[in-house]
């Protein structure tokens, strides 16, 4: 299961087509504004049910999205040690270096430029599966690239 | 001492082996150095009362020797410090000076005197204090240059604290400017941008997954909405470059162009060699200039010159720098098509493109960009084309040793 944060339905549309162009055929679960995205990893609401909506393999995120901003939902995550091995990329039409830069520095694993295509899902998925990413326990806090 | 020698008017010589003819003469000396002094030398005895008044007395507090010998020195303290004679006697009969003391006297006019007062004991023979002299000095006009002074510094320092006021508000403003032009530069990039991904994303998905109900014509339109959508996404975003660079102060550094254009042309696998010959042929200057804006204007210069080249043409850019005073001009030379000299001087400008052809396709904002990142660092642009036998573009910086 990945967990998409994302409001914009052609986004969606785009990101589960390049998905398939990539061959890629995990599961995918759409948040559509931060607030549900923590409900969902908290099990809160209508996710209380951890057997139907289990913790993602990774969680896409958008970097603007309704209610709570993506860098707020990437903080949360990256505070809780229960999620602590799920990766996070964020997936944005943003080129600012800067936002790029600040979110592999709060604990982003990858970030995606919108649109997403099948070459640059290479940077997240390998055959067919979530690419491992290294764990954040074992990570200096220098390693920004 | 010697003037109580003469009031003892001895004939004798005294210890020091003086005649009295010769100590006559040293107290007519000093006698002399006393009138003459600036300053006020009174002498009183341990009653206060004034004994002798010399010119300088005279001069500072308006009364003739005659008026006043004889007096209380208290006719010269204003009222309210009446209680400092006391006090001044008190330390004198201790056999202490009063040194420099800075205080206030009162002129026979009544007008008011800023002085510095200096007593000391006099003793008579066997030692015995009998009185004192005393030295005052009209400080008034250092006192008045020193509160002139003290009042021009607090302006000074009131003067800069308005000025930093208003520092402090301009800045503000102008941080709430910079702040709103970022949170629209933000939106416009991320929330103008999104629906031209979309028509973009849908059209290339049509072409993709409907190619087999699509005849030529059909494909040719969707091709036209793609190539649309992503000229207006270079827009936006070029626009965008183009509106950030004028608030964005830039650190100019040593850049070394030898490695800057090296990386670029790696960078791009569109300028690798078959598709691009590139030659440098010798080592690159290094400039005073922000590298990131350095490596955009160049990137947008060998792209320009990559582009505009006459149909199975295989672009051939020459790259080289030029010393000229203390400054680094850096050609980049290509076998283009050539701009015209008419239209030179609108070339740099916003949204000119002077190519007719289409087959060129660009926003018109690249070389807008170049201009203003290379004029942020103080640098000039420019160009040398015939029309005919390709462009050769040029920045000039200044020179880093």
């Amino acid at each position: 299961m990945i967990l998409l944060v994302e409001d914009s339905e052609d986004d969606v549309f785009l990101f589960e087509r390049a998905m398939i162009k990539a061959q890629v055929s995990l599961p995918v679960h759409n948040a559509r504004d931060g607030q549900e995205a923590l409900d969902y990893l908290q099990a809160a609401g209508k996710y209380d049910d951890r057997n139907s909506f289990p913790l993602p393999l990774l969680i896409l995120l958008d970097l603007k999205i309704p209610l709570i901003h993506g860098f707020e939902v990437l903080r949360w995550v990256r505070g809780q040690p229960s999620l602590n091995n799920i990766p996070v990329v964020m997936l944005t039409s943003s080129l600012e270096e800067k936002d790029r830069a600040r979110a592999i520095q709060m604990g982003a694993d990858g970030y995606l430029i919108k649109p997403p295509t099948r070459e640059s899902l290479a940077q997240v998925f390998e055959n067919g599966s979530v690419k491992t990413f290294p764990r954040h326990d074992q990570r200096t806090p220098a390693s920004e690239n | 001492m010697i003037l109580q020698k003469e009031a003892s008017s001895s004939a004798k010589p005294d210890s020091a082996g003086l005649s009295s003819e010769e100590i006559s003469r040293l107290n007519s000396h000093f006698a002399a150095i006393i009138e003459f002094s600036d300053d006020a030398i009174i002498s009183k005895n341990l009653d206060g009362i004034i004994q002798s008044w010399n010119n300088g007395a005279q001069r500072i507090f308006g009364y003739t020797a005659d008026e006043v010998i004889g007096k209380s020195v208290t006719i010269l303290i204003p009222e309210g410090l009446q209680n400092e004679e006391p006090a001044i006697i008190g330390r004198i009969r201790r056999g202490e000076r009063v040194d420099h003391y800075e205080t206030i006297r009162k002129r026979k006019d009544g007008a008011l005197l800023n002085i510095s007062l200096t007593v000391s004991p006099i003793k008579d023979d066997s030692g015995k204090i009998v009185g004192a002299s005393k030295i005052a000095r009209d400080i008034t006009d250092s006192k008045v240059a020193a509160e002139a002074l003290r009042k021009a510094k607090e302006d000074l320092v009131k003067a800069n604290e308005d000025l930093e006021e208003r520092v402090r508000i301009r800045t503000a403003s102008l941080k709430e400017a910079v702040a709103q032009m970022e949170e629209f530069s933000y939106t416009v990039s991320h929330d103008l941008r999104g629906p031209v991904r979309a028509m973009q994303g849908y059209a290339v998905a049509v072409l993709e997954d409907f190619s087999d109900r699509l005849d030529a014509r059909g494909r040719d339109y969707l091709e036209r909405i793609v190539r649309g959508s992503n000229r207006m996404d270079k827009l936006i975003q070029d626009v965008l470059i183009y509106s950030k660079l004028a608030q964005t102060q830039v650190d100019l550094r040593h850049v070394s162009l030898n490695h800057v254009v090296r990386e670029i042309i790696q960078q791009y696998p569109e300028m690798y060699t078959p598709n691009v010959e590139i030659i440098i042929d010798q080592p690159l200057d290094a400039v005073w200039a922000h590298e990131a804006s350095l490596v955009r204007a160049i990137s947008n210069l060998l792209n320009n010159a990559k582009k505009f080249v006459a149909p199975n043409v295989i672009p051939k850019i020459e790259i080289f720098t030029e010393r000229r005073g203390d400054k680094i001009r850096l050609w980049i030379k290509d076998n283009g098509i050539g701009i015209k000299p008419e239209y030179h001087h609108r070339l740099f400008g916003m949204f000119e493109r002077v190519g007719q052809n289409s087959a060129y396709e660009g926003t018109g904002i690249g070389l807008a960009i170049v201009k203003k990142s290379i004029e942020k660092m103080g640098g000039t642009v420019g160009l040398e084309s015939d029309g005919l036998n390709g462009s050769a573009f040029w920045i000039e910086l200044p020179a880093s040793t």
